[in-house]
């Protein structure tokens, strides 16, 4: 196991795709939080989890997504985004939730 | 109190079932086909479900493919904006259904295994039904459907775990789920030959460990412990009337599988109230939601936000009192119950299964005394 490859093309894994849940309490004008959906369960997402996962659509390259979110998140080290995504990505491969 | 929104609605659609498992969940009272829901009850539900903010539909009965609608009930699901997962033995299921209900959005399926070795598998089935999972799950692979297999582990297989863990990869599912018997309904009858001993266990636990391992990033391995060997209980359907809602063939409305065991609980039933209103106000999803009902040692408990207390269920059936402790808990004043079972269970011989019969009638009546079956309903 190791993380993506520059040229892999990272997407959501069968079985897993996104959706939409509700506020905890349902109530009048309440907020609704993007999720993925997978067999057992769902993976709540916000921040910068879910920027990563919105670009993984199967059509950009590992190498593409590293460049954009370095160009959005200028100020933090390069090297340290690329580690920190490569590392997200692994672990919801691991959980059969991301392939590349 | 706030309640929070269910998360999933196990869908049992029928009682029937072409295969007879010994270790079968399903009540031992089962619901009669001619008072399943129709079609349009079904997706009137799985909208209310929506709405409510439940996020996934489990379809499972029963053989929920003995319903001719299946189809339809799936695309009801999904147009709901639900997830679909169908929970099936795959028997009655061939390539063009299995093409109409990917058409109609089908998610997820599960399909269990009782055994890698197929005279074994169709003995604990009381069907032959192995070899034909075997062919579906190379059909399944072929759609785009993601796809778990599930296998039944208990006193007589558990030897050969290596072997059945070995035999499931080659099907190539994206998930593995290793489920240990747990002893309701037709499994609580046939417990004595179904509980596996310590050294079979800890033997399993290595092999899972180590196949966890092997296989990451290919099939990903779910295994829990059973609780009768764990330390502390487990959270029952994640804690009563907390996550999840099962709604049986006839509309009644469950906060779990076995609720219907407990004495003086009345089940709503979704033909005649709303969803929310069950969820939020009867008197069943209320009755053991939150720690106003739980005795001690649970009430000051640290594991308590953890495991709920445990199974309100398995605590009936092995105490008589729904609202005690469950007795898997190694602090639950009953525990000894689990400690008894536990000693015979690791003191006798392993129980022996019969040779090998002419027909499954002829196994049945051979080991009468020893086996429980679920038959059908009408």
């Amino acid at each position: 196991m190791a993380p993506p490859e520059d040229s892999s093309q990272p997407r959501l894994a069968a079985g897993c795709r996104w959706g939409v849940e509700k506020e905890k309490e349902s109530k009048p004008g309440s907020k609704t939080e993007r999720v993925i959906l997978y067999p057992e369960g769902a993976l709540r997402l916000r921040d910068t989890g879910l920027l990563i996962l919105e670009h993984c659509d199967g059509q950009r390259t590992f190498g593409e997504i590293i460049a954009e979110l370095q160009a959005k998140f200028g100020d933090a080290d390069p090297e340290k985004i690329r580690t920190d995504i490569g590392q997200f990505l692994e672990q919801l491969r691991h959980k059969r939730i991301v392939d590349y | 109190m706030m309640i929070p929104n269910p998360l999933a609605l196990i869908a049992e659609i029928t009682h029937r079932c072409p295969l007879h498992c010994v270790y079968c969940s399903n009540p031992l009272e089962l619901a009669a086909a001619s008072a399943e829901m129709s079609t349009t009850e079904w997706i009137a539900v799985f909208q209310q479900a929506a709405h409510l903010g439940m996020l996934h539909a489990h379809f499972t009965g029963g053989e929920p493919l003995a319903r001719p609608d299946l189809t339809e009930l799936i695309a009801g699901a999904r147009a709901a904006g639900l997830y679909t997962n169908l929970i099936t033995s795959g028997i009655g299921l061939a390539e063009a259904r299995l093409q109409a209900l990917a058409g109609a959005g089908l998610d997820h399926i599960q399909i269990s295994f009782q055994d890698s070795r197929e005279e074994a598998a169709n003995w604990i089935a009381g069907a032959k039904a192995h070899a034909h999972k075997v062919e579906l799950s190379r059909l399944i692979r072929q759609h785009k459907i993601a796809f778990t297999v599930n296998l039944v582990v208990h006193r007589q297989n558990i030897g050969h775990i290596e072997e059945m863990i070995a035999f499931i990869e080659q099907l190539a599912p994206d998930r593995m789920e290793i489920a240990h018997t747990q002893y309701y309904g037709w499994a609580l009858r046939n417990r004595a030959a179904l509980l596996p001993t310590l050294a079979q266990l800890e033997k399993a636990v290595e092999t899972v460990a180590a196949a966890e391992k092997r296989l990451a990033g290919r099939i990903r391995i779910d295994s829990v412990v059973p609780d009768y060997y764990a330390r502390f209980p487990k959270a029952c359907m994640g804690g009563w009337g907390r996550r999840l809602m099962l709604i049986n063939p006839t509309g009644k409305v469950l906060p779990c599988h076995a609720a219907e065991v407990i004495p003086g609980l009345e089940f709503e039933n979704v033909r005649r109230q709303t969803l929310e209103f069950i969820w939020k106000e009867s008197p069943s999803f209320q009755r053991f939601r939150g720690e106003e009902w739980m005795p001690e040692p649970c009430r000051s408990c640290d594991q308590r936000a953890e495991d709920f207390g445990g199974c309100r269920c398995q605590a009936l059936l092995l105490t008589g009192n729904a609202t005690a402790t469950d007795p898997a808990c190694s602090l639950a004043p009953a525990h000894y119950i689990i400690e008894d079972t536990l000693a015979e269970a690791n003191s006798s011989a392993a129980v022996s299964r019969p040779v090998s019969a002419a027909s499954f009638v002829q196994l049945q009546q051979r080991a009468g005394n020893l086996w429980s079956y679920r038959t059908n309903p009408e």
